[in-house]
């Protein structure tokens, strides 16, 4: 088998003016992912080659990056379906560049957290200290299911073309996330959610180009949540028992 | 603080918008739908600006270059022609993708959410979102080519 | 205003300009001949019918509004400091309402202002 040419953009922020592409030459066998190239490349050839990785399995979601051109997973994407004898890999797009590969997912997390990923009860007692478990029907499961296996890769982020330009919108990530729990019909919460999401910098930047469902390893199809959820904010209600839900959180709430 | 500290940021600015590069059907439809958009309101402006010229009378009521027949002879040309053309490709390609934005964004024809699958196909991208972007170009191409006709076949 | 006022603006004046620009090359390129439709007195008879007159109207308010809103939508994804927001506002309202006045005064002084052909 030939061998591999694998392009790594090395960036030093801390040294380095500007990024700058170096070629390593990778021994190629059948199946190697990229990461494993990446891997090589670090072991016997540059230590200094920055990555970040954790369970090569597309689990964890760390080793987000651009791969010829497009944000993948390095250890979900083989070089063989690629296609040719060279790989490039250079760091997401809209995240800061801590060192070549890897990146910042700091701000990302923040967005994520900003939409209250969690159930929320409007009995303040009850969501700190619940008297029951709380159950779900096998076909309400089934309509949040698929965002629930959002690993936050960060990788529908980084193709957004909004996030591209706009540092105020939350991204493909949290707004799909806010559809996952608003949806949820053990949740409370989703007026709270809309609320903040119907905003100058919220849910509508959104125009549907659709580039995060197409990047998601997982199949969560952000891109999906995130319009079904504008059809919520545009009429104010959650999705699901909308009258009761919305008019249950929006009573006064003596306790914090 | 760090000498490399702008380029570090990495936010892809407007090449984000413009480059599709790389990415899916629907990503190109978004960047034309932009440009179009754009595009159209500049001949709008530009449209409130040629009409105006009606109200300076046919020839003769008004100083001359501030009549209809100053204005008309200054567009109807060929070249006046070729930016009607274009003109009509843009707005049909526009409208026709703007009513499949507005329907997917109301979250209509996207399909459920359920159980998912390997290899992962992302629902949302389907065959309607692809047949619905096609149809966008062969109209506007169809509107085109009669537009063409209309001006520069020599039939009318 | 609540942004999701704005989009179902944004989106009813799509589909009504939709409508509109649709009749309106009909009416320019199909109905009548084009070189008919941008004479003179064909201009003048549609301006002086009253259903003609306030059609024009509307899809002048209709694409102006809509036009101007999705700048308004382009240059707030753009940047997000606070002066460029409320400025980019301020702008958007002040190019409508000069862009419809100017464009209803073509309208108005088709009719009343004593053109003839």
């Amino acid at each position: 088998m030939t061998d591999l040419r694998l392009a790594i953009q090395r960036f030093d922020p801390s040294r380095d003016p500007k990024p700058r592409m170096v070629e390593y030459t990778v021994p190629r066998r059948q199946g190697m992912t990229v990461l494993e190239a990446l891997l090589f490349a670090r072991d016997y050839m540059d230590h200094s080659i920055g990555v970040r990785f954790s369970c090569r399995q597309a689990s964890c979601g760390s080793c987000g990056m651009k791969i010829n051109g497009r944000p993948r997973l390095a250890c979900y994407t083989q070089v063989d379906e690629l296609g040719g004898d060279s790989v490039v890999a250079q760091p997401m797009d809209n995240y800061a560049i801590i060192k070549d590969l890897v990146t910042d997912l700091g701000s990302f997390f923040q967005k994520h957290a900003q939409v209250t990923p969690r159930l929320v009860r409007s009995d303040a007692r009850e969501q700190d200290n619940p008297t029951k478990e709380y159950l779900i029907k096998p076909d309400e499961l089934s309509k949040v299911l698929q965002f629930t296996y959002c690993i936050k890769c960060g990788l529908c982020t980084s193709a957004c073309p909004t996030v591209a330009t706009d540092s105020k919108f939350p991204g493909p990530q949290a707004l799909a996330q806010a559809y996952r729990y608003t949806a949820d019909v053990r949740d409370q919460g989703g007026a709270e959610r809309i609320e903040s999401l119907d905003s100058e910098h919220g849910i509508w930047r959104c125009h549907f180009a659709g580039s995060c469902s197409y990047v998601c390893p997982k199949g969560v199809d952000p891109a999906l949540g995130v319009q079904l959820l504008k059809r919520h904010v545009m009429s104010g209600k959650p999705p699901h028992l909308a009258e009761e839900a919305s008019k249950e959180y929006r009573a006064p709430q003596t306790q914090t | 603080m760090s000498v490399g500290e702008e380029k570090a940021k990495n936010r892809r600015g407007l090449s984000g918008w413009l480059n599709p590069y790389h990415y899916n059907l629907e990503r190109w439809a978004y960047v034309f739908q932009r440009v179009t958009g754009l595009g159209i309101l500049a001949y709008v402006v530009g449209h409130l600006g040629d009409t105006s010229f009606f109200v300076g009378g046919p020839t003769g009521t008004g100083p001359s270059s501030s009549t209809w027949a100053f204005m008309s002879n200054l567009v109807e040309n060929s070249f006046g022609h070729l930016i009607l053309v274009l003109v009509v490709l843009i707005l049909v390609f526009h409208g026709t993708n703007g009513i499949r934005l507005i329907v997917s964004e109301l979250g209509l024809v996207l399909g459920k959410p359920g159980a998912i699958e390997y290899p992962y196909k992302a629902k949302s991208l389907g065959a309607v979102q692809k047949a619905a972007i096609g149809l966008a170009i062969a109209l506007a191409l169809v509107a085109m080519v009669w537009t063409y006709l209309i001006l520069f076949g020599g039939t009318i | 205003m609540r942004e999701s006022r704005l989009m179902l603006i944004q989106y009813t004046t799509a589909v009504l300009a939709v409508a509109l620009v649709a009749v309106h090359l009909l009416m320019q390129g199909i109905i009548t001949p084009y070189s008919t439709a941008i004479s003179f007195s064909t201009i003048l008879s549609i301006y002086r019918s009253w259903f003609y007159a306030i059609f024009l109207e509307a899809l002048l308010v209709v694409v102006l509004v809509h036009g101007f809103n999705g700048l308004r939508i382009i240059l707030h994804e753009w940047k997000q400091t606070a002066p460029w927001s409320r400025w980019t506002d301020i702008g958007t309202l002040v190019a409508i309402v000069a862009t419809v006045a100017y464009g209803t005064r073509t309208v108005i002084l088709a009719i009343f202002g004593g053109v003839s052909g």
